[in-house]
């Protein structure tokens, strides 16, 4: 243990300190007098209460100080192996969710019946019995009359324990409709694992133990989680060992990973599929893949090695990328010769209409080199295993109402090996198919910002009968509630909560109310509790027996860990060092190998009567189509998220809106950001207003001429936009969600994001 | 005497901004607003800043993390009328509010943009933070729980907590770090004595090429950087 670790370790110790009121002399010399301290600040008491963060999906483990009853720093737990007691940038702005003025303070019933985007909803307060009233007797309603899979059950960010409750809720109450955000961003990375070795989950990347990184699009230090892990390893790789790890960045924006990668090389947005598939051209015909690990764990090499060498020759995928072939080449070579190597995909490059099979292509691109399951590989993510809970008690409604088809499509031939299509519900509201809801209730969501073409999520939502919100403040969404439920924050309440894999080996935290809540508010645990109490009967009967309450349900699901004195004084439970090369049982497809042609995709689509063509199983890259004509919209635009865009659904945090664009020296603002050659071309100047419009819609904009950037590309940050919430984030910046088209990845259902095409014009 | 000194290494930066938040929280920096942004006034103690250069697609753009530089010859120091900025005996630039008249002259004079002027009314709620660290007693009036209007505001290299650290004979730069050292992931800032050669500071300038900002200026900056 170092010394840093073991100066942040005793801090974890409870101190109540009392501090003289009388104060010594003054540091700043004689010439300052003592200030006079205001009543009540001579004796000090200071806490560091163990919790965790939920600004993003990585849920790092945290510290929070408390002094005199007040949250005011937020730091990293040396405990947590994850992240190796380091926080990002988004951990310490969790003092400004807590503490933001916008937060919603009671329960709220909407009086004005018409709903829509800018509408007041006519808040009025009301008691938490009459709210949990209203909604227990829609709720017993809509179950009474048979039609459970009527309820609509939408997640936006939830700690891993009120996602278990919210899932089981839907289970004991009868429908098949939870649906979280995740096929807005995760899934089509999900599914190119899937194809090759049946875990639909992303991959977890030994970081720490790489020696090069090939980066198709990921945003590892920026958005790609688990976030703080990865800085930390950042450092490590860099400059903590004798041999310096090297790292390349395929993207058509020059990223901040890209900043502070070793080499950028842009792309054609869209293309990185074929990419992947010429470096495996290359990495075949020189002979430099890993004979032995594909002899002995991997199937379908062949037919992989006739498409890599007959279709992907670099001279004609440097037509189809941009990227010259000798640079395709170049990279080919480093990557298979320095060992162990990662190809890593990340949204960039998966979020498009092919984006399953790219994603496929390239996590192929791993196991061509024998980087699976060995150190500075690819690594199998170890969960955590919570005490099992018993099996939620079903009646027949419950039964029928889970049998039926989702609203989501998924697992149809629709959506063929889709776990969850996000921004399909919004058009199944719509269309009442395959049935209306009657009933929505969201947690944390905020679709109507965050997913494409995000004005169709406020029809579907004026559509919805009946509506209620849990979030902490009052959203873009919650503007469409019925019923409106103030939950606490993360940082007032009980949960655990794990990583999206990453580090290999297991570990959980804990959430525990660092402050008393800070309003009438509950924690949507809590919540689904009463709710599930109210409604009785089997309901009632599966949330029985598993603590009660949101923290006898964290007591009750951590118990095998550790003791619960030592959880809560430690806040993190790690699980046993990874173990690699456990080629016997990670592979979980038919052959029980790594497949290059996938075994699981064949069986399914038998499943669904689908055809299949001597394509439709191997890794390959597809033409994106994309939704515009190229002679009136001749730009492609993408988004990305920095940093400080926080995942909660609200920006209304001052430290992470002053600081949200570091690449540019910006606060408090997005730009369209465009290559100068071609804002040249279209008469646009640096800071000039413009229309950036697609199809569909159109917004206005500040520009932002860059150098950073492909040519063809104009790319806009998330998280801005806000239509209502907090004066920190309503009417700052643009929301490019509004004029995103709605285009899907067939295999996996995740949203394509970058294939809309706009226009930019001056405004 | 330790002479304090930083140094941050380029190379395991990513810009994350941790430092620059966990400035702000410890230090009760308040924020800024949108207006503020685009007037330049908004208050930063430490702020990360981009260098672009290059062209599309051999573009280079450098993310420096900025800290006041505590320069061993320190401009804001000279031009001061007020000696309210002054350097400590450790090296360390301190600005005293109370001694402060506003005149602003040390903004100007600053080569690397350091210092803020805190133009908001000290009522303003931001201001009023009724829970200074616990450590106060042994820190004297600083950090100032409530803020002083028309004063200029600066970095302290979070002196409270070395003072403090070297009090209780703690190990500043290994047990005991300014606030953005400490929260940086990549552990990329690095403080301590820059004349103990047995210091990490030390070791890190001995075993690498470094580089000060503006040093031609002759301000002998203690921030140094390693860069790529």
């Amino acid at each position: 243990m170092s010394r840093r670790t073991f100066i942040k370790l005793s801090g974890l110790a409870v101190a109540v300190l009392a501090a003289s009121r009388l104060l010594k002399r003054p540091a700043l010399g004689s010439a300052v007098s003592s200030p006079e301290l205001p009543e009540g600040e001579g004796v000090i008491t200071e806490k560091w209460v163990p919790t965790s963060c939920l600004n993003c999906a990585t849920r790092c483990a945290t510290r929070v100080r408390v002094v005199n009853g007040r949250a005011v720093k937020v730091a990293g737990n040396p405990l947590s192996r994850v992240s190796e007691g380091e926080n990002c940038a988004r951990a310490n702005v969790g003092l400004q969710v807590l503490y933001d003025p916008s937060r919603a303070t009671t329960p709220l019933k909407r009086t004005n019946p018409t709903k829509g985007r800018g509408i007041d909803p006519g808040w009025t307060e009301i008691s938490w019995e009459q709210a949990f009233n209203e909604v227990g007797e829609r709720l017993k309603v809509l179950r009474g009359k048979g039609q459970p899979e009527r309820l609509l059950l939408l997640c936006g960010l939830n700690t891993v324990s009120a996602e278990d409750i919210i899932r089981r809720f839907a289970d004991a109450y009868g429908t098949p409709n939870v649906v979280s955000a995740n096929g807005l961003n995760n899934e089509a990375d999900k599914a190119g694992e899937w194809l090759a070795d049946g875990h639909y989950t992303q991959s977890a990347y030994d970081l720490a133990r790489t020696n090069y990184i090939l980066s198709f699009g990921a945003s590892i230090l920026e958005s790609y989680k688990p976030l703080a892990r990865s800085l930390r390893m950042w450092g490590k790789i860099r400059r903590e060992r004798p041999n310096r790890a090297k790292v390349v960045v395929i993207d058509p924006r020059y990223s901040i990973t890209a900043l502070r990668a070793d080499r950028w090389v842009p792309i054609n947005p869209g293309t990185d599929g074929a990419l992947a598939m010429a470096i495996a051209n290359v990495i075949i015909s020189e002979g430099l893949y890993d004979t032995d690990f594909i002899k002995r764990w991997t199937s379908g090499f062949d037919e992989y090695r006739k498409l890599a060498i007959d279709y992907y020759d670099p001279e004609a995928v440097a037509i189809m990328t941009g990227i010259p072939a000798d640079t395709i080449r170049q990279i080919a070579g480093e990557f298979a010769r320095t060992k162990p190597a990662i190809a890593w995909r990340g949204r960039g490059a998966t979020s498009w209409p092919n984006g399953s099979y790219s994603s496929y292509a390239i996590f192929c691109l791993n196991a061509l080199v024998g980087s699976i399951d060995v150190p500075g590989g690819v690594t199998y993510q170890e969960d955590p295993e919570y005490r099992l809970m018993p099996e939620p008690v079903e009646d027949d409604p419950a039964r029928e109402g889970k049998a039926r088809p989702a609203l989501d499509l998924r697992k149809t031939g629709r959506f063929p090996a889709a776990e969850v299509v996000t921004n399909q519900v919004a058009d199944s509201i719509l269309e009442n198919k395959p049935y209306p809801v009657e009933m929505a209730m969201g947690f944390n969501s905020n679709f109507n910002m965050s997913a494409p073409g995000a004005g169709r999520w406020d029809e579907a939502l004026g559509k919805v009968p009946y509506y209620v919100h849990i979030a902490p403040f009052i959203s873009e969404m919650a503007e469409y509630a019925d019923i409106l439920l103030p939950s606490t924050t993360f940082m007032e309440e009980w949960a655990y909560d794990h990583s999206p894999p990453g580090s290999g080996f297991a570990e959980i935290r804990i959430k525990q109310p660092v402050v008393e809540p800070l309003y009438d508010t509950k924690s949507n645990i809590d919540i689904v509790f009463e709710i599930a109490g109210r409604l009785g009967g089997t309901v009632g009967q599966s949330f029985a027996g598993i603590g009660d309450d949101a923290q006898g349900f964290v007591r009750y699901r951590t118990a095998d860990f550790t003791s619960w004195d030592r959880l809560l004084e430690q806040g993190v439970w790690v699980g046993p060092d990874y173990e690699y090369y456990k080629y016997g049982r990670i592979f979980h497809t038919p052959s029980e190998k790594f497949e290059f042609r996938s075994g699981n995709l064949e069986a399914l689509l038998k499943g669904t009567g689908e055809e299949i063509n001597s394509l439709t199983c191997l890794p390959h890259y597809e033409e994106v189509k994309f939704l515009g004509d190229s002679g009136d919209y001749p730009l492609v635009l993408t988004t990305y998220q920095p940093l400080l865009n926080i995942e909660n659904g609200s920006q209304n945090y001052p430290w992470a809106q002053e600081m949200f664009l570091v690449m540019h020296g910006a606060g408090w603002t997005n730009f369209a950001e465009i290559n100068s050659k071609t804002a040249r071309s279209l008469g646009i100047e640096d800071s000039d207003t413009v229309w950036v419009e697609s199809p569909f819609n159109k917004i206005k904009v500040k520009a932002r001429v860059f150098e950073g950037i492909h040519p063809g590309v104009v790319s806009i940050a998330r998280g801005q936009g806000h239509r209502t919430g907090g004066e920190w984030a309503r009417g700052i910046g643009v929301n490019p969600n509004e004029i995103i088209g709605v285009d899907y990845d067939r295999l996996s259902g995740q949203s394509a994001l970058f294939n809309t095409r706009v226009r930019v014009y001056r405004a | 005497m330790a002479r304090w000194g930083m140094v941050i290494d380029l190379d395991k930066c990513t810009g994350c901004q941790s430092c620059s938040v966990a400035c702000k929280a410890e230090n009760n920096v308040p924020h800024g607003s949108p207006e503020e942004h685009e007037k330049r006034q908004a208050p930063f103690w430490h702020k990360v800043i981009a260098v672009s250069n290059g062209t599309y697609p051999t573009v280079k753009t450098d993310l420096i993390p900025m800290p006041c530089m505590h320069c061993d010859d320190a401009p804001c120091v000279t031009v001061c009328p007020a000696k309210a900025t002054y350097r400590r005996e450790d090296g360390i630039i301190i600005q005293n509010f109370r001694r402060c008249i506003g005149c602003k002259y040390c903004i100007v004079a600053c080569p690397y943009g350091a210092r803020s002027f805190n133009y908001r009314e000290p009522d303003d709620e931001e201001y009023h933070r009724p829970d200074p660290p616990p450590e106060r007693a042994d820190r004297g009036i600083w950090p100032f729980p409530h803020r002083v209007h028309g004063v200029v505001e600066k970095c302290t290299f979070c002196f409270h907590r070395i003072d403090k650290a070297v009090k209780e004979g703690k190990k500043v730069g290994e047990e005991v770090l300014p606030a953005c050292a400490e929260a940086c992931p990549t552990h990329a800032i690095s403080f301590g004595d820059l004349d103990d050669p047995e210091s990490q500071v030390a070791r890190l300038l001995a075993s690498r090429q470094s580089l000060r900002l503006r040093e031609e200026m002759g301000t002998s900056p203690k921030v140094f950087y390693l860069p790529k």
